[in-house]
């Protein structure tokens, strides 16, 4: 081939091939778009749904509620359809005016664990922005033919010395510092900044006792290759779904409780496709959609509705039946104001930087 | 052909380049360097500046990062001068290609899956701990994954293999003469290295010792991988900004930040990193 | 004995630069769920699992594409240029010459978080397009550098010899000036390719849906700790050195000797 030849080639390839980065760019109008955590990423969980109703889901993942907020304040007014948001937070996106009230009457509402509703969160002059969807605790995770059972059984762990070196901390502000006020007798529903510097003291502790902060997976990770044997900040969410391949991974509620996570399905005011999105709601709300979506490979949780399609095994690794002892016991996810947020993700980079 | 034609060609083909350049480049930089100063309700503000020189654990992740870019840059350096001496000269003409092509076939896969292998090879239970404890040359297995130190080699991995390269191909420049005064020399050989070779390979070091600053300081992957978040360098708190919080201010701001550090180390090595026609 | 040490100390560097990749690949072949040792196989399960991974497949084939288009339009780009500045004395040469190699000083991250902010300002929704933008612009000044610095004089004076006997610029261009440089077009474009291939900060900021493999990689990376991660890199692997292969040998065939 000559070099003219293959220049021209090249060009013309060029072109084609930017008018399809172009397409690509432009398509999605009939789809849905949807705002998510990596357990909603899962082809186990979305295949069938797409297969059942032939509606292609398109998911962006986000970590936490300020970026995932960015991200829409980025896009063009309908670019998003549903949003999956701490259900703490759902407030937030009401505030902002960016979701619409979703209909109870199509939504089995009664079917939920009434403790994690939290009505007061997603509930705004009578009208429900936010449909809870899967729940679970922040709390400890750990080895138990590593560790001893009893030291479990207390948030004194977050600074047992005993354990120096075989701790891990789950990288995220929230929750850890929630069971860092919890452990010093603080509600993690009234925490103020005139808190923050005990808060800290606990968290310097545990970090000087902690080998690692580490993400979803590295958390798991760092509990299966026993890089770490416990885990604060972890739960269900991180032994449950590896639980078949290490039978000694557990975790624990400790006496003075856990923080509670819940996460919510709500849908975007601008939305193009409100069918679609409210029909992907449902299935995620249904018995099959909320099975699938517990043991997601991203991380199990517990399914908010009772009626989860789940086997008996499922059921056990998740303690289905201890959740009502459980749900006594914990206490929300912090949901600091905007300010406090700041500061206390100020907190957590220090902590990580050793100051 | 006329004068003014001439330069009509010449402008015609320089113009796409600089024209790219100017709009993707130059002014995406001027976007960022307006939003570092705006505020999130819009008006003109300091804050994100202020935050960082006012904030210790900010000024850290700068400090970290230098620490780190130094040490892996110096390292690389130490590592692959001898390498590419060897490849260069001890090594048969003919077989040269080859152990080139082979010193960087590792590389060949994707790089964020190369941070991910070096935390499996380093980790406690992971391939280096347990063939030494099964050696019985360590009692126990030494904590590497998740430190700084497994950040470290996993920068000076990728980069001994990229000075090598450059290094590589500066010794092969220099006149054969050198390489025999060097080589014939023996005893002095040492200082005919220090006084003669190693001032004419030194343009080649600088510039593949700034090409391994400028990627280290900026690269996120590798220390968010491997360095178990037991500290924050730059890359990681400017992505945390945007990751976390949607402060777009603020990241662009400690972006100006990092991209000013890089600045000053290119004036220090600016003599040495010039472009030039053969 | 200098030459024992120094095959030693080869050899050295040589298993520290192989050890990721061997570890890596080994442990793609495991049939269990974590990819540490015991060594358990071997098995293709997470190789069929990646197969049938469309999110990965179709990573794979984006960044093959964005790879292909922004390496060719940098090397075309970084040609123009780079023979507009050798063979024309143009005004503050110096200048503008330093500014298209400027992205070269900068890291990615500054030149992605740039775009976005950019493209979030103007309106241009995040995608492969942007991205592919991105890649452009870390690639033009390495393509521009290369050629430039590979336009001697003596490449000139059969340009001439061209123009002389009556060649319009565009055919010298194309038909005498291309050829000529075809190792540094050649190395450009590879190069580019190479980058482009493994680029991530940029992908990520400003990628959405549609993603390179690096980003779908991390995501995995992200989703679940298990060989499937080993699996992806070793294909990756694979793939690049057949496509190293191909290369040297066209690369091989046509450089003039």
């Amino acid at each position: 081939m000559t070099i003219n030849r293959l220049t021209r080639r090249l060009f013309g390839a060029s072109v084609a091939a930017m008018a399809l980065m172009g397409s690509y760019a432009a398509a999605s109008a009939a789809d849905l778009n949807a705002l998510v955590w990596c357990d909603h990423s899962d082809p186990n969980l979305l295949k069938p749904f797409e297969d059942a109703t032939g509606i292609k889901v398109n998911v962006k993942e986000f970590e936490g509620t300020g970026a995932g907020l960015a991200i829409v304040e980025q896009s063009q007014p309908g670019d998003w359809d549903v949003m999956v948001i701490d259900t703490v937070d759902v407030r937030r996106g009401v505030e902002r005016n960016l979701f619409d009230a979703l209909p109870e009457d199509q939504l089995p509402v009664a079917e939920i664990f009434p403790e994690v509703l939290m009505d007061q969160h997603s509930k705004f002059d009578g009208k429900r922005y936010g449909i809870t969807e899967k729940f679970g605790y922040n709390t400890i995770g750990f080895n138990k033919s590593k560790v001893e059972a009893a030291d479990m059984e207390t948030l004194g762990v977050l600074t047992n010395d005993k354990y120096k070196g075989r701790i891990a901390i789950y990288d995220y502000y929230l929750p850890v510092m929630g069971l860092a006020a919890m452990a010093i007798g603080k509600k993690t529903s009234e925490l103020t900044e005139a808190d923050l510097p005990a808060i800290k003291e606990v968290l310097q502790k545990m970090k000087a006792n902690a080998k690692a902060l580490t993400d979803v997976v590295a958390s798991q990770t760092a509990l299966a290759t026993g890089e770490a044997d416990i885990l604060i900040g972890g739960g269900e969410w991180v032994t449950a779904g590896i639980a078949k391949e290490n039978p000694d991974l557990d975790f624990s509620i400790p006496k003075e409780g856990a923080v509670l996570w819940s996460q919510s399905l709500a849908m975007f005011k601008d939305s193009k496709n409100k069918d679609n999105a409210l029909k992907f709601i449902q299935y995620i709300m249904s018995p099959e959609g909320q099975a699938r979506l517990a043991t997601s490979s991203c991380y199990w949780g517990m399914p908010a509705s009772k009626a989860a399609a789940l086997d008996a095994d499922q059921k056990k690794i998740l303690r289905f039946d201890e959740q009502p002892e459980f749900l006594k016991r914990a206490q929300g996810y912090p949901a600091p104001s905007e300010d406090l947020d700041k500061k206390m993700q100020d907190l957590w980079t220090a902590m990580i930087q050793g100051q | 052909m006329s004068q003014a034609s001439t330069s009509r060609i010449g402008w015609a083909s320089v113009t796409p380049a600089l024209l790219w350049t100017l709009v993707f480049f130059v002014v995406p930089f001027v976007a960022m360097a307006v939003m570092s100063l705006t505020q999130k309700e819009g008006g003109f503000s300091l804050a994100a500046y202020a935050q960082f020189f006012q904030n210790p654990s900010y000024w850290r992740a700068l400090v970290n990062s230098l620490e780190v870019t130094l040490i892996v840059t110096a390292l690389s350096v130490i590592l692959a001068y001898p390498f590419a001496w060897i490849l260069a000269f001890i090594v048969p003409e003919r077989w040269q290609r080859l152990a080139l092509m082979l010193a960087v076939l590792p590389f060949w896969t994707s790089y964020v899956v190369r941070s991910y292998s070096w935390l499996l090879v380093l980790a406690e239970k992971g391939v280096v701990n347990s063939t030494l404890v099964n050696l019985g040359l360590l009692s126990e297995p030494v904590q590497i994954a998740n430190t700084r130190a497994a950040t470290v080699i996993g920068f000076v991995h990728f980069f001994v293999m990229l000075l090598t390269l450059t290094i590589f191909a500066n010794l092969k420049q220099l006149s054969p003469n050198y390489r025999k005064a060097a080589t014939d020399l023996g005893a002095s050989g040492f200082q005919t290295f220090i006084h003669v070779i190693l001032p004419l390979t030194l343009p080649g070091i600088m510039v593949g010792a700034f090409l391994t600053f400028v990627l280290a300081i900026g690269d996120y992957i590798t220390p968010q991988i491997l360095g178990g978040n037991n500290e924050l360098l730059m890359p990681q708190l400017i992505m945390m900004q945007i990751g976390r919080r949607g402060d777009f201010a603020s990241a662009s701001a400690l972006s100006l930040i990092l991209m000013a550090v890089v600045t000053l180390a290119y004036l220090a090595c600016a003599r040495w990193l010039k472009i030039e026609r053969a | 004995m200098t030459r024992v040490l120094a095959i030693l100390y080869a050899l050295l560097l040589y298993g520290f630069i192989f050890l990721p990749v061997a570890v890596l690949v080994l442990f793609s072949f495991q049939g269990t769920l974590f990819p540490i040792p015991p060594f358990n196989g071997p098995s293709l399960r997470w190789y069929a699992a990646v197969l049938g991974d469309a999110r990965l497949t179709s990573g794979l084939a984006n960044s093959i594409v964005v790879a292909l288009v922004t390496s060719a339009i940098a090397t075309l780009l970084g040609f123009l240029s780079a023979w507009g500045f050798a063979r024309f004395h143009l005004p503050a040469s110096a200048v503008l010459r330093g500014l298209i190699t400027l992205p070269l000083t900068v890291s990615y991250l500054i030149i992605g978080m740039g775009l976005l902010i950019f493209f979030n300002w103007i309106g241009i929704p995040k995608s492969l397009l942007a991205a592919g933008i991105g890649h452009v612009v870390i690639n033009l000044p390495l393509c521009f550098a290369i050629i430039y610095s590979q336009m001697g004089d003596h490449q000139a004076t059969i340009e001439r010899a061209a123009r002389d006997l009556g060649a319009s610029e565009l055919k010298v261009l194309v038909l005498v000036t291309a050829p000529m440089m075809w190792p540094a077009l050649f190395a450009s474009f590879f190069l580019s390719m190479t980058f482009s291939w493994d680029e991530f900060v940029i992908s990520f900021l400003l990628t959405r849906f549609e993603t390179t493999l690096p980003v779908e990689i991390w995501n995995l990376l992200r989703a679940g700790l298990n060989p499937k991660t080993n699996a992806v890199g070793a294909l990756v692997f694979g793939i690049s050195i057949i496509l190293a292969i191909i290369f040297e040998l066209v690369a091989f065939r046509k450089r003039p000797q």
